[in-house]
């Protein structure tokens, strides 16, 4: 599978990518300090609209960036030059999550509530920046409905659509969940089923409704 | 939610705090390790006898040895490479490996003694010793190996710490089948198969405990 560059805004200004993150890694593993800083750049954003989607709490998602990239850090020597960094970054996130969760039994099972989206992985809001009126209020019921089927998805159909959405194949995402490639298909599957089959229902009773009022007889 | 602007701040700071060795370092500590780990079970097989001919012919020696060798080799690069991913194999194709690498041995030595007539019972051998040493000679590069990776596995300790006990088990399979003559299936199995899923199990214990990264 050919890598999608994902560009996200660095410190200097210059747009860096996933690719430019995988090679200060290496850089990193081979000894040079600065370039942690480019994969701070390209990975902290990401791991934030991740985390955001599993954690409640804001400082408990910046208590696991920050051990994320401490266990990164840790891990540096046994980096594999020319391997990818956000997948591994991703699985080392989700781990800390779960025992982090466990310890603080307090985790959410999925929030589409929140107004922002500046944390999302590609930093791009869901709905259009300058929409009409009218497209506001459909967005806005549509999120509603959408945040509604999301929350009669099981956990383990949330997670890999979760990851999905971040750009990571099949493999990577059965990797991170512990599963299969197989076994990811299947889940994302479901969940767009489920996710199609209420939107439609809730969509139907409205149009059952309408010729019932233009023609009484 | 934006990222607070001192995080980044923070992260380098406390990174910056706690060495860690850089990639040279660790491959000339995981080098020097696991290469002691293997002198260990070279001289613990040289005080043991070393190679034993006893009554097999050379050619028989050499064959089920070279093809030892190879199927082992190949399970062995399986187990303890990622396959260029930070993520590792995937855990199915981790568990294949020990396994079809254990079954094509047994398969192998089986079907090259049969050829030569040498795979009659022998009670008197079920494989008890074999089975001591190959966990004697897995045990060292195992060791080594924990040792070389240790606080360096944040995904799968345990997966890890299997897959380096299983190959240390099938090394071990190549060396016990250098001293050992007998070719009766149940000894096979026992001295020889067995102890591969031994070490699994203890590199699986003592991975959990020595490759994960303890929160800061």
């Amino acid at each position: 599978l050919a890598k999608k560059e994902e560009p996200a805004a660095g410190d200097a200004g210059r747009a860096v990518t996933t690719t430019d993150a995988d090679r200060a890694m290496a850089r990193y593993a081979g000894g040079d300090a600065k370039a942690f800083e480019i994969v701070y750049d390209v990975v902290a954003p990401r791991l934030a609209g991740y985390l955001r989607k599993r954690v409640r709490e804001a400082t408990r998602i910046e208590d696991l960036i920050q051990q994320t990239f401490m266990q990164m850090h840790s891990a540096r020597g046994s980096f594999i030059p020319g391997a990818a960094v956000l997948p591994w970054a991703y699985a080392i996130a989700r781990h800390l999550s779960i025992d982090s969760g466990r310890k603080a039994r307090r985790e959410i099972p999925y929030d589409l509530s929140d107004d922002g989206d500046a944390g999302s992985p590609q930093g791009r809001p869901l709905v259009s920046s300058a929409p009409s009126g009218e497209d506001m209020v459909q967005a806005r019921e549509t999120g509603k409905h959408l945040a509604a089927a999301m929350a009669t998805l099981s956990a383990e159909q949330r997670a890999a659509l979760d990851l999905r959405t971040q750009d990571l194949s099949g493999a990577k995402i059965a990797f991170v969940l512990g599963t299969t490639s197989v076994g990811v298909r299947l889940r994302i599957h479901r969940a767009l089923m489920t996710l199609r089959r209420a939107l439609t229902e809730r969509r139907a009773p409205s149009a059952s409704i309408a010729p019932a009022n233009e023609n009484p007889k | 939610m934006s990222l607070p602007p001192d995080l980044k701040a923070r992260v380098l700071a406390s990174v910056g705090s706690v060495p860690a060795p850089t990639r040279a370092e660790t491959m000339r500590a995981r080098a020097w390790l696991f290469g002691c780990g293997i002198v260990g079970a070279l001289i613990v097989f040289f005080l043991e006898g070393g190679l034993r001919i006893t009554a097999r012919p050379p050619s028989l020696v050499a064959l089920t040895s070279l093809g030892s060798a190879i199927i082992v080799g190949i399970g062995i690069w399986l187990l303890v490479t990622r396959g260029g991913s930070m993520l590792g194999r995937p855990r199915a194709v981790l568990v294949s490996a020990a396994v079809l690498a254990a079954a094509g041995f047994v398969a192998w030595k089986y079907a090259i003694s049969s050829f030569y007539g040498l795979t009659a019972s022998w009670p008197e051998r079920p494989g008890f010793r074999c089975l001591g040493l190959s966990v004697a000679f897995g045990a060292l590069p195992l060791a080594g190996a924990l040792l070389s990776w240790r606080r360096a596995a944040p995904l799968t300790p345990l997966a890890t710490g299997a897959a380096f006990g299983a190959g240390a088990g099938l090394g071990s399979v190549v060396l016990v089948d250098l001293w050992c003559p007998v070719a009766y299936l149940p000894h096979l199995l026992l001295g020889h198969v067995l102890p591969i899923g031994l070490l699994a199990g203890l590199g699986a214990i003592l991975g959990s405990r020595l490759l994960r990264i303890r929160r800061g």
